[in-house]
């Protein structure tokens, strides 16, 4: 088990610093205006300068070694149009809480709502909860999540009277965001968990219990819903990723301080650190996400043997 | 001929030896494809959206070419003032306003087939204090200087009892004074009218005379915009159908360039063992990389074009697919009858194209299917985040975001409903589409 773990969590830290090499280099491949705030402004001695200043003339793979020291000492560079000058790590630290409770709470809601609706969706099999649950999920994972995002936007503001814009201190606006952000996810397990429970229900051992006389409820609680579910925890973790791609989406819309927000805002004024920065804390959160599922999944269910794990995930 | 026929004679007669019918073996009309047809056709849902998608594809293709379709990137002017038509809600047709026979109006002609006509005579500037002589729920009949005509009631600042009559009000805009109760202008620009139903007035110079009901128009056509004009006065209709000439062409585009790739490599990581350890483990390292940064990251290194976007997203999509078409080739490489067909020497590429390819044609055909809706959705993304195709290439991207700039004024919300519309029903179709074809596709399903 430990040996698993340190070997994922290996292979996880490999994965990451090719993720940084590459980010790293791409973005340096990036024309040199988004070094500067004032570009046009400047003559050439003085661009020169500075780049050689930031060390953007060093060769690029003195400048990844420096990179990857800055990185341990947990500075991500600085800001050059954003704010100018100011530590990119500063800026994040103060916006990642939101879109952390943001999203927290969202996959929350997701959980809370998502799994019940597969296991109601898996007992009534092509009866109303089956019908609706599918209407539900072939609307939410076909059209792309930008249409419903906004339709909500406008529509739930209107009925409900609620502001449009994200306020920290109202909490009413709260609402829409994480709903919107849960959406997606909502959809996700209770397709899988439907999908599972399906498959766990034609199961020989299920029959028996049937056969033998084991009420209905308590067959799916004890039974099919604790089978169904284990295969389900590898997708909460990496449902993080869902979210990350939602909170892009809904942070700008309701222009919630956050890091999705942050992001779509830096890549209009092409700050190139700022969007490297960005990236690769996406990346490590998507990584670790993934590295948390495999584990779980692991912990939960002793069955799954660690040793054959070849092609899998 | 089954033991149902009884009444059959032939049932009674004795046989006759036949030599063929001997070597007759056990024979089942089973055929693959066209039981996965069958299966495909009882699913009347996605037979129904096939038939919408294709017809809309095929619309896609045709609208062009149908007589009085405005070009996508042409921005509409008024032909007189040159002002641009812009925000011009959904409509039929390009009538403004119907009047009956004998109305006055001032006009002149403009071309040949087209007169342009207004109705109004002055304008008063704001702040101006008029007589009142007639009030109405939409026009006031007003007295000002030597005017004397219609204006629109909203413009005005009545006092509490406005009925009763003459009394002294203030215009708190500009007012257009009119002819008639009508406004026959399109805010503030005059109407067309076609040269047959008006005819000059004698000894007015510059007055005409509706000859039966005349409809004006606000463009000198009768081609209408259909679903509104944006706001810098381009035709939301043929838009949208450009949009979803180029959305539709990068979906088409990315499933294609994606199952290429994706099968490509596939079949390398599946068929050459000794391969398949290290594209194993470049699998893993690449599979751990969130999509949406990918799609991002080279977006926003790369200038924002139509083939930078298929390239970013073919980037990552190709990966799921050759993971699929690995483990199925694992599957089947060492199947019996690949070993038989090995022994007799088949080529590795016979093999491969002929013995194991058709084996994945329907799955690989459903991840295309989805892969297509994906994409779009993808370019919708990217377009929203701001490394989308430029504006002046309409996609159902750009369209939807456009839109959604306007939602906080709900007049102008058909500008992100009808985008919003068409994107959905051609992802949507996609999806059902797909997974009905792959339900179809499934042998478990089959009789």
């Amino acid at each position: 088990m430990l040996k698993y773990c340190l070997k994922r969590l290996g292979a996880s830290l490999i994965t990451l610093v090719i993720i940084i090499s590459v980010v790293f280099i791409l973005v340096r491949q990036m024309p040199i205006e988004g070094y500067f705030d004032n570009f046009d402004k400047l003559d050439e001695a003085v661009i020169e300068a500075t780049l050689q200043k930031m060390g953007l003339r060093d060769p690029i793979f003195v400048q990844l070694k420096n990179f990857f020291v800055q990185l341990l000492h947990g500075d991500l560079g600085t800001s050059v149009r954003y704010r100018i000058g100011a530590p990119i790590a500063g800026i994040i630290a103060e916006k990642a809480p939101i879109s952390a409770q943001i999203g927290l709470s969202s996959m929350a809601v997701a959980l809370v709502l998502g799994i019940p609706l597969g296991a109601a969706m898996a007992r009534s099999k092509s009866k109303f909860w089956d019908k609706f649950g599918t209407l539900f999920i072939v609307l939410i994972t076909a059209v792309p999540s930008a249409v419903y995002y906004i339709f909500i936007q406008m529509y739930a503001t209107e009925w409900f009277h609620i502001p449009m814009l994200f306020d920290r201190h109202n909490f009413v606006t709260w609402l829409l965001p994480i709903f919107s952000m849960a959406l997606g996810n909502i959809a996700y397990y209770a397709m899988w968990l439907r999908r599972y429970m399906v498959d766990e229900m034609n199961k020989d051992y299920v029959r028996l219990a049937r056969a033998k006389g084991v009420p209905e409820k308590k067959m799916m609680m004890r039974h099919v819903f604790r089978n169904a579910f284990v295969p389900m925890i590898q997708y909460i973790p990496s449902s993080i990723l869902y979210t990350i791609g939602g909170s892009i989406y809904v942070e700008s819309l309701y222009s919630i301080p956050g890091m999705g927000g942050l992001l779509v805002d830096v890549i209009g004024r092409q700050d190139n650190p700022m969007v490297q920065a960005i990236v690769i804390i996406y990346s490590c959160i998507g990584i670790v996400g993934l590295l948390l599922g495999d584990i779980l999944m692991g912990v939960l269910d002793p069955r799954i043997s660690f040793a054959k794990k070849e092609g899998a995930r | 001929m089954t033991l149902r026929d009884k009444k059959s004679e032939a049932l009674f007669q004795f046989a006759q030896y036949d030599a063929a019918a001997a070597e007759k073996s056990g024979y089942s009309n089973y055929s693959y494809w066209r039981s996965t047809l069958s299966v495909f056709l009882h699913n009347r849902a996605a037979v129904a959206l096939l038939i919408v998608l294709a017809l809309l594809l095929l619309f896609t293709f045709v609208q062009p070419y149908l007589p009085g379709q405005y070009d996508a990137n042409v921005i509409n002017n008024h032909p007189e003032t040159g002002r641009q038509l812009s925000n011009l809600p959904p409509s039929l047709t390009t009538v403004k306003v119907t009047v009956p026979e004998g109305t006055l109006l001032f006009g002149a002609p403009y071309d040949e087939d087209w007169y342009y006509v207004t109705n109004v005579m002055d304008s008063i500037d704001r702040r101006q204090n008029m007589t009142i002589t007639e009030y109405g729920e939409e026009f006031c009949h007003i007295e000002f200087e030597d005017i004397s005509g219609w204006v629109l009631t909203e413009y005005l600042r009545l006092p509490e009892d406005p009925q009763n009559v003459p009394y002294e009000a203030m215009s708190n805009y500009k007012v257009d004074v009119y002819m008639e109760p009508v406004d026959v202008t399109n805010d503030g620009n005059s109407l067309y009218v076609s040269a047959d139903s008006v005819r000059p007035v004698e000894g007015e110079e510059g007055m005409v005379e509706t000859v039966g009901e005349a409809d004006l128009r606000i463009l000198p056509s009768i081609h209408a915009f259909w679903f509104g004009t944006n706001n810098i006065g381009q035709d939301l209709w043929s838009r949208v159908w450009s949009g979803t000439r180029t959305s539709l062409f990068i979906g088409f585009a990315v499933a294609l360039t994606e199952a290429l790739v994706g099968i490509f490599m596939g079949v390398i990581w599946g068929y050459v063992r000794k391969l398949d350890r290290l594209m194993t483990e470049i699998y893993n390292v690449l599979d751990n990389i969130p999509t949406t940064i990918v799609l991002i990251l080279i977006a926003y290194i790369l200038h924002p074009s139509v083939p930078t976007l298929i390239f970013a997203m073919c980037l990552t999509g190709w990966l799921g697919m050759s993971r699929f078409v690995r483990n199925q080739i694992v599957i089947i490489r060492d199947r019996d009858y690949n070993l038989a067909s090995r022994c007799l020497g088949t080529g590795t590429f016979r093999i491969i194209f002929r013995n194991l390819l058709p084996y994945l044609v329907s799955v690989i055909m459903l991840r295309m299917a989805l892969a297509i809706p994906g994409a779009i959705g993808n370019e919708v993304f990217l377009t929203y985040i701001g490394l989308g195709i430029p504006v002046s290439i309409p996609s159902l991207g750009n369209l939807v975001n456009e839109g959604r700039q306007l939602i906080t004024s709900p007049s102008l919300r058909y500008q992100l409903i009808f985008p919003a519309i068409v994107l959905s029903v051609v992802t949507i179709s996609f999806y059902i589409i797909g997974n009905a074809f792959a339900d179809a596709a499934d042998p478990k399903n089959h009789v």
